[in-house]
């Protein structure tokens, strides 16, 4: 299962209370009948984190593999969009 | 081979061909043109336009050399195939500017010469300049203005480099106002019409992709400008997709790319080398990865993603340690645990968990966690019976993790209900108690208590404590059926008493309760009992049978009432008017099976109950059973340890389904379950053909079951009187022999069931907490510290206690701390130790 936190765009440090606004709100904005599966994968997020019992047995036997989007995830928060370079830019354009 | 010597050769075989195959020289230009042996296709056309310049030779020499050169370029020889072009430009009278050639000069890095083409008149069709032109924008827009300047002054390529130019630099500025105004002047029919949905999507990113993406939809595929394209498609790819697509740009691209999604610098190398390990990298190249870059990640990052990665790479924990430093105790064993239990192998996960258990509850900050980690152990296969019974480690586990949590109702409830089902009611009510104290007003926990209060035999108490359910959860079903049952149990319990009155007070009560016919039957069928003698409890007990389904059902079922209460059972039949001799339909047995498997497993009377009717049932067998039905009719009597019928069923049903292993189990199972050293060699060599079978069927239950079995046929032991001597090495005099002996025969469970009889429950749960590990490895440290025990004290006796008899007082010893060798005993205090 892709990591429930990310999921549900909480902090690992998150109460009951912001985990259910933050679930509240993901299906607002994929309901089911829209997207099956993004709603799934809330749900089952939801699931996982949704008690401190729960948050806790998934601290300590989660053994879901952090895939590559996951990693980019947490690799790229602090990531700045910008232009690029115009030599870059430059040699882009005349490359063939 | 130099060249002139390869053309010689050529040559040689082109003027020794005619003999060998008999063509003449035309047919043979054109065969080796046509087959692809372009070298000597141009020899042989060479040769044959010395004769005569024909133009059809001329074409097919110009073929021959294009053929030639792009087998050269193919290879990567741009220097010769551009060569060679020229030489067929020469020789054939072609352009030079078609084909392949541009390509190939802008691949070898020569823009110039390229561009040189417009320059002088002729060297391209004037139908395709504007063709060329387009091809050449990119290296136009960055040639240098004297390459350009070579171009007439009319050529598009000059005319609209200026506002392309001017567009970029404004794009370069994040001027986006000058960028439109400057791409407004580049014509639509320009060779730099690309560059204007290229520059919008570049300034549309990264705050509006969808407007960049409908830029893009402009621009044609293999355009001018393809690598900037290519790489703002990536850069628009959704989620982590454009991270593997990366790989298929150059270098300058990607990092372009990189540039537009705000990767700092540093951490491009990681980003390209996560890319390539695809969207769901494997473990072990993914923690590399991170190791690698762990510096120029933010804090506590890769750290984190490797700490999850090690269940799944548990050969990277020493790496780990070196770049991030040792973990806590708990948190190391718990991946060591996670990890066995990924590679399937929980009993190694067990002593893993355990110690995280431990090492959690030692902070009370982290006390849950460990509860939940036992509930967890208590909650594996291993430990947990199929009708859900936990074994004494799960119990006691689950007993801890109440202790650490005590607001987990669930576990409060399964410890009631595991010591209830092992009869242990004092346990029960202990446990019961503490659960009240906690949850006074949840209904599942009073539930409970009926239960308990109705399996110590006070009814009264159970309907008591019913009623405060229905008060909760006024519709609760259960309930209402639990004190309908309680009032037949207090109804049953007058009967036995002869006091009928009481009885029948109970009955009444009990109807106001049961739903289900077969309900109301019992109340009749009790009712009917309550009287021996009247007529009427005649007529009642013949409604009664009536009730639960006629002659077999009824008649058990009135057999197993009157058992319940005392009375005869055949002489209550007789009441009833049943013949318990008549052989039963199969749909009648099928009724039967059924009620078996939902009463409960430990009613001991239902065998008495059966017992007038085996004679019946056992010709049943031959009933037209559907063969689900006789399977199901099968496993009932085989759970209700029916032999005799089950192997009767078991014969039957292999006449009509020979193709069916379970049947075959079944029967052998039914002979010699209870002493599978005596299944015979015949036998035996039925049940490894019916395991092959089962095999093939994909029947892997019965596979497992007769594989048990023959397992069971090597391991077990013979009867008591026949003499298997001593096993070689193993004094019988030697306690440690003789517990090893007790434990091989009896099972760890009943060992440790013997074990609690003799230490007591309090010492027997101290010991096993302190003790902890498997069954197993509990049963052979039990033996240990008993062994020893038996060195330092008088004789101990170590044996099944009656039954009943309370825990042996008179055995105090303490756990000692483990020891991995066992100390033997002097043979005196050996002597007498193992009477029983």
């Amino acid at each position: 299962m892709t990591d429930p936190y990310r999921v549900l765009g909480v902090p690992p440090t998150a109460d009951d209370e912001a985990i259910r606004a933050a679930y509240l709100a993901a299906i607002r904005a994929h309901p089911p009948e829209r997207d099956r599966q993004r709603f799934e994968q809330v749900r089952a997020a939801y699931e996982a984190i949704a008690s401190e019992d729960a948050r806790l047995a998934h601290e300590l036997f989660d053994t879901s593999l952090p895939g590559a989007a996951e990693v980019l995830d947490l690799v790229g928060t602090d990531f700045q969009p910008r232009r690029p370079d115009l030599q870059r830019l430059r040699r882009v354009l005349g490359a063939t | 081979m130099s060249r002139h010597a390869k053309h010689r050769k050529a040559a040689a075989k082109a003027g020794r061909a005619p003999e060998s195959d008999g063509l003449d020289a035309p047919a043979r230009a054109q065969a080796a043109l046509s087959q692809g042996r372009y070298r000597e296709a141009v020899e042989l056309h060479k040769e044959l336009l010395k004769g005569e310049r024909r133009p059809e030779w001329l074409d097919c020499l110009a073929q021959a050399y294009a053929g030639r050169a792009e087998g050269l370029a193919a290879k990567g020889m741009l220097r010769e195939a551009l060569a060679l072009w020229h030489t067929r430009a020469e020789l054939c009278g072609r352009p030079l500017a078609e084909g392949p050639y541009i390509d190939w000069l802008l691949q070898a890095g020569e823009g110039d010469k390229a561009l040189g083409l417009l320059a002088v008149a002729g060297q391209v069709a004037p139908e395709s300049v504007g063709q060329l032109e387009t091809r050449l924008a990119a290296v136009a827009l960055l040639a240098a203005d004297s390459a350009l300047s070579r171009l007439p002054a009319d050529s598009a390529l000059r005319r609209h480099r200026v506002p392309a130019l001017a567009a970029i630099a404004a794009y370069g500025r994040g001027d986006f106002a000058a960028m439109d105004e400057q791409i407004q002047a580049i014509p639509f029919r320009s060779p730099y019409r690309d560059l204007r949905p290229l520059l919008k999507a570049l300034a549309a990113l990264p705050e509006r992709p969808a407007e960049a993406a409908q830029a893009l939809d402009r621009v044609p595929a293999r355009g001018p400008f393809e690598p900037l394209a290519a790489a703002l498609r990536v850069a628009l790819l959704p989620g982590e997709e454009w991270l593997a697509a990366l790989g298929s740009l150059d270098e300058e691209a990607r990092q372009l790319v990189l540039d537009l999604k705000g990767c700092p610098p540093a951490r491009r190398p990681l980003l390209i080398d996560l890319g390539r390990l695809g969207a769901a990298p494997a473990a072990e190249p993914l923690f590399d990865l991170l190791v690698r870059h762990r510096q120029h990640l933010p804090e506590g990052v890769a750290a984190r993603l490797c700490r999850r990665l090690l269940p799944h790479a548990p050969a990277c924990l020493p790496r780990y340690r070196g770049a991030f430093g040792r973990l806590s105790v708990a948190e190391e064993e718990r991946l060591l645990a996670l990890a066995a239990e990924l590679r399937g192998a929980s009993p190694e996960a067990e002593p893993h968990w355990l110690r995280v258990a431990r090492d959690l509850a030692g902070a009370p900050a982290r006390s849950r966690g460990a509860a939940l980690v036992l509930r967890r152990l208590a909650d594996d296969r291993a430990h947990c019976g199929v009708d859900g019974s936990l074994d004494d480690e799960a119990m006691t586990w689950l007993a801890r993790s109440v202790e650490l949590d005590p607001d987990d109702r669930d576990s409060h409830v399964r410890l009631v209900q595991g010591w209830r089902r092992r009869g242990d009611l004092k346990q029960a009510r202990a446990h019961l108690e503490a659960a009240l104290g906690r949850f006074p007003k949840d209904v599942q926990v009073l539930l409970e208590a009926v239960e308990t209060a109705l399996a110590s035999g006070a009814f009264k108490k159970a309907v008591g404590l019913a009623k405060r359910v229905l008060e909760l959860d006024p519709i609760n079903p259960r309930v209402r059926s639990i004190i309908g049952h309680a009032h037949l149990s207090h109804a049953r319990k007058h009967i036995k008493a002869y006091n009928a009155t009481a009885a029948y007070r109970e009955l009444d009560e009990a109807v106001q309760w049961l739903r289900s016919a077969g309900e109301r039957g019992t109340s009749k069928l009790l009712r009917g009992l309550a009287d021996e003698r009247g007529k009427q409890a005649n007529a009642l007990l013949r409604e009664g049978v009536a009730e639960w389904g006629g002659a077999l059902l009824g008649g058990f079922h009135l057999a197993l009432e009157a058992r319940r209460v005392g009375h005869d059972a055949q002489a209550a039949l007789r009441r009833a008017g049943v013949d318990a001799a008549a052989t039963p339909s199969a749909e009648q047995v099928v009724a039967l099976a059924h009620a078996l498997n939902g009463a409960g497993d430990k009613d001991r009377l239902l065998g008495a109950a059966l017992a007038p009717f085996r004679a019946a049932l056992g010709r049943a067998a031959l009933a037209p059973y559907a063969e689900a039905d006789q399977l199901l009719v099968c496993e009932a009597f085989n759970r209700r340890g029916e032999r005799q019928l089950l192997r009767s069923h078991a014969e039957a049903a292999i006449r009509r389904w020979p193709q069916r292993p379970v049947f075959v189990y079944l029967k052998i199972f039914a002979g010699y379950g209870d002493r599978p050293w005596a299944i015979p060699d015949r036998d035996l060599r039925t049940l490894e053909r019916a395991l092959d079978m089962a095999q093939e069927q994909g029947d892997q239950r019965t596979v497992v079951r007769i594989r048990e079995l023959l397992a069971q046929t090597v391991q077990g032991f013979g009867p008591a009187d026949e003499d298997w001597g001593e096993p070689e090495g193993l004094n019988p005099e030697d306690p440690a022999f003789m517990l090893e002996l007790l434990l091989n025969l009896q099972g760890e469970k009943r060992f440790l069931e013997i074990a609690r009889a003799q230490l007591g429950e309090q010492v027997f749960q101290e010991m096993r907490r302190e003790i902890g590990g498997s069954t197993k490895q509990f049963a052979r440290a039990l033996i240990a510290i008993m062994v020893e025990a038996a060195g330092r004290a008088p004789a101990k006796r170590f044996a099944p206690p009656e039954a009943g008899a309370p825990p042996d007082a008179a055995v105090p010893f303490r756990p000692a701390p483990r020891r991995k060798t066992r100390t033997p005993p002097s043979p005196d205090v050996q002597k007498g130790l193992f009477d029983d």
